[in-house]
């Protein structure tokens, strides 16, 4: 799905990432875990494309094509998805609309006709039941008046009305009560396919036991230091990240 | 000699036209002295000059060095031409005034209720011995290019309600500029006089057609009886070489509301004076205005609330969109005199430039001379948020889609104040068809 290879960015002149190199075959879930200030939202929004970051090294090849070649809407209607981990309010747009717009993106750059209006309907019916959402917050706009909780369920909700074949989740799991824990982790679940695959940026294993991953990557001081089952998360949640200055120093040398 | 005197005002020319016209100007021989004491009026002052304060920003010099014309008869326009202008859906009696002249043919005014009368202002002044061109109970604040439009004014709309009487639908009053002959003014003015309460909505609808150039000069009275309310809805959308300048006075009654609802999306230069005045207990007003030139458009919109007895309420909100060289002013002023204790008023303006070669001046002017009052007042300038406008791409939607689609919901808020599906969904795809890409997400609005 995704081939990342020896990725450096930085952000104003500041290097944040020193060198990523991530697979992720198809149907595959892998979570990037890590400590705060690692890099993994500058991962994340590198993936999807967000401009202040300088990539100063590196490629990344998403389904045969250079991902970092393409803008951040052609990246959308290539299939990838980017969860934010702090969705943005827009009052006077409505999720409705915001969602018809980005369908029809979608279908306008694969040469498809419009969506049909009631199909459309349908699918924001079937859609907004999995998540927990109602019409009327739909009608709303874009996360306008919503609490954290209800922002990510969003997000989730978009994801699977868009059904991306790459998810960069980042963070959606941060912030949320039980319940919107696991509307977030069915959503996910719910789209887990051999064609599609999801990145989780992840501070918590809490998600991870509602959503197993194939693999489980630490990041840290923008490097991947070590990389394993889901069972690494359980190592990491007894050990902390303490013990990661020696693997930093491993993978260095 | 100082570069403004060097331009020459031409207003030899305008008191030649009014002796070419005057024969064939509607009203009594009383209106016609009117007519001739305001002309004087607007050969005394000429042309605004930016000099004034109120016209700061605004220069007429392109109207003023050339040399407009009254049409003598309307160009022929199908109603084909104008379906444009038609908000899908709208149930709405319809005026059409093409090139100041009061077209019945396409006009539709069947069925109106029992005391309420929707006619050609130009009849009311033939068919009235007593009746004046200015309404008798307003104050209009003195203007030199009202003057002139008093002296000029050749047709409108005439609106009447009797006491206790609604206006059972909409009346859509379009004045069209054919703009195929070079250098013609129309000069229309509309009376509205809303007996107690009685009740009435009107949409005024300035377009332009043509290429040629042209000045639309346009007054508007509206007296509003006790517990009556109006609803004025404009929309400016005169063609690129149309010259729009147009003036609003409603003086209000006891207990009455007026929502006046602005929308200037045409013209090379549009000023548009809105004026409440309200002169009794209670009384309400709402003045709503999105404004959204691009390219070298220059729009100005001066607004006066003046609160002059107690407990009245004013509400009042503009919203700018400028884009390209465009060039807005907005200048609101509300005034509360001394008698108007309890007063409650607010007054906000915000501005979103798209364009670093966009311009804005935005003022607020509170004049306060009552010390029991409640007054709030803001003013916003700012730029999309591109936090926004990345959450959009991240979804599909291209950059161009983007800014529109973020342009236009900072502007929808005051649309959907109108409360009028039809004209809502209009302005909606007229604002979105202004900015670059919006066209291909009109019909998602």
């Amino acid at each position: 799905m995704i081939s990342i290879k020896n990725l450096h960015a930085e952000v104003e002149g500041k290097p944040i990432l020193r060198g990523i190199d991530l697979e992720i075959p198809d149907g595959e879930v892998h979570a990037i875990m890590g400590p705060n200030g690692s890099g993994k939202s500058t991962l994340a929004s590198i993936l999807a494309g967000r401009e202040e970051y300088e990539v100063t090294e590196g490629s990344v090849t998403y389904k045969g094509k250079e991902l970092l070649e393409l803008d951040p809407d052609e990246r959308a209607c290539e299939g990838v998805f980017l969860g934010f981990q702090y969705p943005v309010e827009i009052p006077g747009v409505s999720n409705l609309y915001l969602l018809r717009a980005a369908v029809n993106a979608r279908r306008k750059y694969h040469g498809e006709p419009e969506v049909d209006a009631v199909e459309f309907m349908q699918m924001v019916q079937e859609k907004i039941a999995h998540v927990g959402m109602s019409m009327d917050m739909v009608k709303r706009g874009v996360n306008e008046d919503f609490s954290g909780g209800e922002k990510k369920r969003n997000e989730i909700f978009q994801m699977l009305m868009l059904e991306p074949s790459l998810s960069v989740l980042d963070e959606t799991d941060s912030g949320l009560d039980i319940d919107a824990l696991k509307v977030v982790a069915s959503g996910i679940n719910r789209l887990r396919s051999p064609e599609r695959s999801t990145i989780l940026v992840t501070h918590y294993k809490r998600l991870l036991e509602h959503v197993v991953p194939d693999r489980v990557h630490v990041l840290y001081q923008g490097r991947i230091v070590r990389s394993g089952g889901p069972e690494l998360a359980d190592t990491l949640e007894e050990e902390g990240y303490a013990n990661l200055e020696t693997d930093e120093a491993a993978a260095t040398s | 000699m100082s570069a403004t005197q060097q331009i020459e005002p031409n207003i030899d020319h305008y008191l030649a036209e009014y002796a070419r016209v005057e024969r064939d100007l509607p009203g009594s021989d009383d209106s016609k002295r009117e007519r001739s004491a305001e002309l004087t009026r607007f050969s005394e002052a000429g042309f605004p000059s930016p000099r004034e304060e109120d016209w700061k920003y605004t220069s007429l010099q392109p109207v003023e060095k050339r040399r407009f014309e009254i049409s003598d008869e309307a160009e022929p326009v199908a109603l084909d031409e104008l379906r444009a202008f038609l908000p899908t859906d709208l149930d709405a009696h319809r005026i059409i005034v093409i090139d100041g002249h009061f077209n019945a043919a396409l006009s539709s005014l069947d069925e109106l209720p029992a005391g309420v009368t929707v006619r050609s202002f130009a009849d009311y002044l033939s068919d009235n011995a007593g009746a004046t061109v200015k309404a008798r109970e307003i104050d209009e604040e003195p203007g030199s290019l009202t003057a002139m439009n008093a002296a000029f004014c050749t047709d409108g709309a005439y609106v009447e309600t009797a006491a206790n009487t609604v206006l059972d639908k909409p009346l859509h009053v379009i004045s069209v500029a054919s703009g195929v002959r070079d250098e013609r003014m129309t000069q229309v003015r509309h009376r509205y006089v809303l007996g107690e309460n009685s009740q009435a909505t009107i949409i005024e609808h300035s377009v332009g057609l043509g290429s040629k150039a042209y000045f639309a000069n346009q007054v508007t009275e509206a007296v509003v009886g006790r517990n009556a309310q109006l609803t004025r809805i404009r929309i400016q959308q005169e063609s690129e070489r149309g010259y729009h300048v147009s003036s609003f006075f409603a003086q209000q009654r006891r207990d009455s509301r007026v929502f006046n609802h602005g929308f200037d999306l045409g013209g090379r230069l549009a000023r548009i004076d809105t004026n409440a005045r309200l002169v009794d207990h209670n009384a309400e007003v709402h003045f709503n205005g999105v404004y959204a030139p691009t390219g070298r458009q220059h729009m100005d919109n001066h607004t006066k609330i003046d609160h002059a007895t107690e407990h009245s309420v004013s509400r009042e909100q503009y919203k700018g969109v400028l884009a390209g060289h465009a060039r807005g002013v907005f200048n609101g002023k509300i005034l509360i005199q001394k008698d108007a204790q309890k007063t409650d008023s607010d007054l906000s303006s915000d501005a979103l430039l798209l364009s670093d070669n966009a311009e804005v001046d935005a003022k607020p002017e509170l004049e306060i001379y009552a010390d029991d009052v409640t007054a709030g007042h803001g003013s916003t300038v700012g730029q999309l948020d591109e936090d926004a406008v990345f959450y959009l791409k991240s979804r599909g939607v291209g950059e161009e889609g983007a800014r529109a689609i973020l342009t236009y919901s900072f502007a929808n808020a005051l649309v959907q104040k109108v409360g009028i599906e039809p004209i809502e969904r209009y302005v909606e795809a007229a604002i979105l068809a202004k900015l670059p890409g919006g066209r291909a997400y009109v019909d998602l609005a």
